[in-house]
């Protein structure tokens, strides 16, 4: 049952949320696996792929539960990714909420029924919170203090605890947890994509936390070595290297602007009150406070070691 | 020694593997790779080369041509970038004026150096621009390494190829003089003479008086005798000596009339001497090369004909020259001498200083109102039984052609009556455009420049003094007084002494930009530190460190290799301390490893303070950190008394607070880690709290009353480390141990107390120690 023993070679892999980031970039780099046979795809719309085979789910139904238990039942799979996590603006709050939260579990009840041998779920190092009082670098068991005033990461750090649950109940199905740094590429679409592409990057005046990023190259091998790797439990994935926002910024091809931080948060707040905020006032702690997740454990355990430099990252933003 | 200690502890791993293994290593290898290369490159070169190590990092950055150039700016700064490039282009500016020859040169010049560039765009590339472009390619290779290696190896191939970026631009930077050099003198020639002074000549031609006079002495043809010869050279001599001043009184009024206006007796007089003496060397040249038999009134004519075209036509010249000297230097009387060797020495000497140059310019002065006669007859140079090259005018045979030549140009002009083409070809000396390129002429066109030693070494201050030539004569004059100006304050900044306040200035901006939180900063540690701001800051930093507060420091050597803890008090509102103990383990025991400091939070999420501490090495005091940085096997320095020491009053100075709660021994019964107990003194009064100011808008307790705000005062500080105490003896499970923890906590707090108070009492005042 073991898909990480040696010389098994005809995969068969399950994939929610493909016409996802996280998706496209994982179901590339899948076509091209030989030892993959075959993927299917359980989502609402069908991607592009020669070895996709398509299974229409709605994660948002009351019977998605059923119906992803139907699926992997039917015939095996070896891994199931769940990437069905939504990084785009979010509009509707509490269909993100639908998604993720009742999505996940969803797809966790149906994993345990069907006795998947791995399991697969990309989260994001932003859960644990950007705190005064987190060490220079966080690693894979500090807590998972999130951000109180974003939905975005609030409902990832319910996942989490949802993921952590089953793994607890099912321990002998691997569970692998991938935190990404923020995700940075040409093709990739989420909140630090948005703050870093805009011309003008608002700051907090005497503040410069240090940020990691990846690259969405590292981020696409980060999920394929986790297809295979003999290791279980959450991971931190992030790119080589550190960098103060201002040179973050800088290196994405903006221009930081520093803002008083009272005035910021200020203004902040109205906007978001008022409804007209580009801005999502979690941004607040992120800019104020480090949060550098520690790679050490995925490079050890998972075997994944990052080419790209933060600055490659931000460079691939500024050329897309 | 910590190992076997820290094997037990979670964060073990991470840091041997990790952290301690070559991950860390090789940035501190690349360094000074980087930093050899850039001392080996100019100072031109030594931006780009920097800029480059921050590109080579970049690989996909770089892989794109196009992106390149954007690439190098944005890491590098592009103000840096912005100086060799410049640079360049006035160099490109002049290569396009001197035709095709020069442009072929300059461009082979490029070629030569960049040839890994993938296309250079046309011959006018700017040289830096090519370099820029030569970049990607390495980089791009870097990238490809990068895609198969694991940390260490990336990290070491970035070295190599900054340092070949930076051999690069050396190259270039090397290559790119000789061009104008080699091409000057075929400028000469394929040149038009400069054009506001073709007009004098052409116009109302004043022809000089008509020379066929009778011949005061008129003897029989037929054999004449070597005496008679010589009597008849001396005659024709004397009446062409007549001509010429006659002629060069006419031509000199003329000219100067038509250059200013306003004219001096000086420059008249001394302008028409010149002329004759040059009109009367260029007939004396004529007779003596002329062949024996020719008939005397021939000769006669001819010597007038002569002196009077070569006094005319030097009479411009001559004003030329009178006037730039009046303009921009004393005049320097030297007559005229046709000494070969020496003209040569003038020419090719650089750094002759005035007496050569005075020198010099008469020589191309005359040199060129002879050649000047040459380009007029083609036809006649190719009869001629040379094939020399017309331009090389610093030879004698040169001279000697342009001589000859102008024995029989006079004839031919004399039978076509067209002698206003001859005038045309007369070429002023120009200050901007000699045989020598300006950087090495020493300032043909300047007031002799002031601290002559003091010449920048630099060749970026000496490129940039290269300028576009003014097209006129005034504007010409004005463009050298701004090249004075230039010159001047190059050498200013290229003084050691101000350029070391240059260079902290620009450390102290770069240190604000890093606190407000607009410094960027691209190579920068886990933790937060920047070392390149550090070695920015390092003339400030040495500043404050050995005149500011002349740290006196005893008993470094205390100091164990590999992990520590060093304990010291804290003092002052404002925690310079730490700063102070990290330049004091960096200055005096350059052995061991990079120190950190730990800050409580107050101190560290402080707005501008905290952003600035934490790109200098100060590190938030939390057991993770500290654990983390001791696996580094680094020394470490903690002040127990956190904030507490900070806040309290100037009255309490020196008196230790509480040690925290031990946290400071717990670690050091983890690791195994040695405490060193350190005491400082002068802190306390470098700044002094006189009162606080609530700010908890800010997010701060309090914002402190100092004397100078900010700004520390100059007390002297003194450093102090003891006995180390060791943990031997003391198992890791001790750290549990309340009572353990308490006794060393105590025993290391008397031992710092103990020796501030012996610091004190050795001090006799506050600011001279």
């Amino acid at each position: 049952m073991d898909v990480s023993r040696p010389g098994k070679e005809r995969l068969r892999v399950a994939v929610t949320g493909a016409s996802g980031d996280y998706g496209k970039l994982l179901l590339h780099r899948l076509e091209r696996d030989p030892a993959v046979e075959s993927i299917l795809v359980l989502d609402v719309a069908r991607p592009e792929g020669a070895k996709v085979e398509y299974h229409r789910v709605d994660l948002t139904r009351y019977d998605a539960e059923g119906e992803l238990t139907d699926a992997l039942t039917e015939r095996p799979v070896d891994a199931l990714y769940h990437l069905a996590f939504l990084f785009g603006p979010i509009r509707n709050g509490s269909l993100a909420h639908e998604l993720e939260v009742i999505g996940t579990m969803n797809v966790l009840t149906a994993a345990g029924r069907a006795r998947l041998p791995r399991l697969v779920v990309p989260s994001m190092t932003a859960v644990y919170g950007a705190r005064g009082n987190n060490p220079a670098l966080l690693r894979e068991d500090a807590a998972l203090q999130g951000c109180p005033h974003s939905r975005f990461v609030t409902d990832k750090v319910e996942v989490e605890g949802q993921v952590r649950a089953f793994r607890e109940r099912h321990p002998d199905q691997r569970v692998l947890v991938l935190r990404f740094a923020p995700v940075l590429g040409p093709s990739v679409d989420n909140p630090a994509t948005r703050l870093l592409k805009r011309g003008v990057v608002p700051t907090l005046l005497g503040y410069d936390p240090l940020w990691q990023a990846l690259h969405e190259e590292d981020a696409a091998r980060a999920l394929h070595l986790a297809l295979r790797a003999d290791a279980s439990g959450e991971f931190n994935i992030v790119g080589r290297g550190v960098l103060p926002l201002s040179g973050l910024i800088q290196q994405a091809g903006a221009r930081p602007l520093p803002l008083p931080g009272p005035l910021f948060r200020a203004a902040l707040h109205t906007l978001d009150v008022v409804g007209a905020g580009t801005l999502p006032v979690a941004l607040l702690d992120y800019i104020h406070y480090s949060w550098v997740a520690d790679g050490e454990r995925a490079e050890s355990a998972l075997g994944f070691i990052p080419y790209h430099h933060v600055r490659d990252a931000a460079a691939a933003l500024k050329r897309s | 020694m910590a190992k076997g200690v820290l094997g037990n502890d979670p964060f073990q791993r991470g840091a041997a593997s990790r952290d301690g293994g070559g991950a860390k290593e090789s940035p501190a290898d690349a360094k000074p790779a980087r930093k050899e290369a850039a001392k080996k490159a100019a100072a031109p070169a030594k931006q780009p080369a920097r800029a480059k190590s921050g590109n080579g990092k970049a690989p996909s950055a770089s892989a794109k041509k196009s992106a390149s150039a954007k690439a190098v700016a944005s890491s590098g700064g592009s103000r840096k970038a912005a100086a060799p490039h410049e640079a360049a282009e006035v160099k490109t500016a002049t290569a396009a004026k001197a035709g095709g020859r020069k442009a072929t040169a300059s461009h082979a010049a490029e070629g030569g150096e960049a040839t890994r560039a993938p296309k250079a765009e046309g011959h006018k590339t700017p040289a830096s621009q090519v370099a820029a472009e030569a970049k990607p390619s390495g980089a791009a290779k870097a990238g490809a390494h990068k895609q198969a290696a694991t940390h260490e190896a990336v990290e070491t191939t970035g070295a190599p190829d900054s340092t070949r970026g930076a051999r690069a631009a050396e190259r270039q930077h090397d290559a790119a003089p000789p061009a104008p050099h080699t091409a000057q003198p075929t400028e000469s020639v394929d040149e038009d003479p400069v054009l506001p002074l073709r007009e004098p000549a052409a116009p109302v031609a004043p022809r000089p008086p008509p020379p066929p006079r009778k011949p005061v002495v008129s003897d029989e043809m037929g054999a004449r005798t070597p005496k008679q010869r010589e009597v008849d050279h001396a005659l024709a001599e004397a009446l062409a000596a007549e001509v010429a001043e006659a002629t060069a009184k006419v031509a000199v009024d003329e000219a100067l009339e038509r250059r200013h206006g306003e004219e001096q007796d000086v420059d008249r007089l001394m302008a028409t001497e010149m002329a004759t003496e040059i009109a009367e060397a260029a007939v004396e040249e004529v007779l003596d090369h002329s062949p024996p038999t020719q008939n005397p009134e021939r000769e006669r004519e001819l010597a007038s004909q002569v002196a009077a075209q070569v006094a005319e036509a030097a009479a411009v010249v001559a004003v030329a020259e009178v006037l730039d000297r009046h303009a921009t230097t004393p005049p320097a009387q030297v007559p005229p001498d046709e000494d070969g060797d020496q003209e040569e020495r003038a020419a090719n000497s650089a750094e002759d200083e005035e007496d050569t140059e005075g020198f010099q310019d008469t020589f191309d002065l005359e040199a060129e109102a002879e050649g000047g006669f040459g380009p007029g007859e083609d036809d006649e140079r190719e009869d001629d039984e040379d094939d020399d090259a017309p331009g090389s005018l610093s030879d004698t045979s040169g001279l000697e052609l342009s001589v000859t030549l102008s024995v029989t140009a006079p004839e031919e002009a004399l039978e076509t009556g067209d002698t206003s083409a001859l005038e045309a070809e007369v070429e002023v000396p120009d200050a901007t455009r000699d045989e020598l390129p300006r950087a090495q002429r020493g300032g043909l066109s300047l007031v002799p420049p002031v601290g002559e030693t003091e010449r920048p070494r630099e060749p970026f201050f000496t490129e940039q003094l290269r300028e576009p030539e003014a097209p006129r004569p005034l504007a010409q004059r004005a463009a050298g007084m701004l090249s004075l100006a230039r010159d001047i304050a190059g050498q200013a900044l290229a003084s050691e002494g101000l350029g070391r306040a240059m260079g902290a200035m620009n450390g102290l901006m770069q240190a604000m930009r890093a606190g407000l939180g607009t410094g960027g900063g691209a190579h920068i540690d886990e933790y937060g530190k920047d070392p390149s701001l550090v070695e920015r800051l390092d003339p400030v930093l040495e500043f404050l460190y050995s005149q500011y507060w002349r740290v006196s420091v005893q008993g470094a050597d205390h100091v164990p290799q590999g992990a520590a803890i060093l304990v010291a008090n804290h003092s002052g509102a404002l925690p310079y301390d730490g700063l102070v103990m990290s330049l004091v383990i960096t200055r005096e025991r350059p052995d061991l490893r990079e120190p950190r400091w730990l800050v409580e939070d107050q101190v560290f999420h402080a707005p501008v303070l905290g952003t600035l501490f934490n790109r200098l090495g100060a590190v938030r005091a939390c057991p993770e950190n500290a654990l983390r940085l001791l696996d580094e096997q680094r020394p470490l320095v903690v002040f127990p008394e956190g904030y507490q020491a900070l806040s309290k009053p100037f009255a309490e100075r020196y008196r230790l607070k509480r040690f925290g709660r031990g946290g400071f021994v717990k670690l050091a019964l983890r690791t195994g880690a040695p405490i060193v107990p350190v005491a400082i003194v002068g802190g306390e009064e470098t700044s002094p709290l006189l009162g606080r100011l609530p700010a908890s808008f800010l997010g701060l307790p309090y914002v402190p009353l100092t004397p100078l705000g900010p700004l520390p005062l100059p007390a002297k500080w003194s450093v102090r480390f003891g006995e180390p105490i060791a943990m031997d003896g003391l198992s890791p499970e001790a750290a549990d141990d309340l009572g353990e923890v308490q006794r060393l906590t105590e025993r290391t707090r008397e031992s710092i107390q103990g020796m501030v108070q012996s610091l004190l009492r050795e001090r006799r005042s506050v600011f001279t120690g």
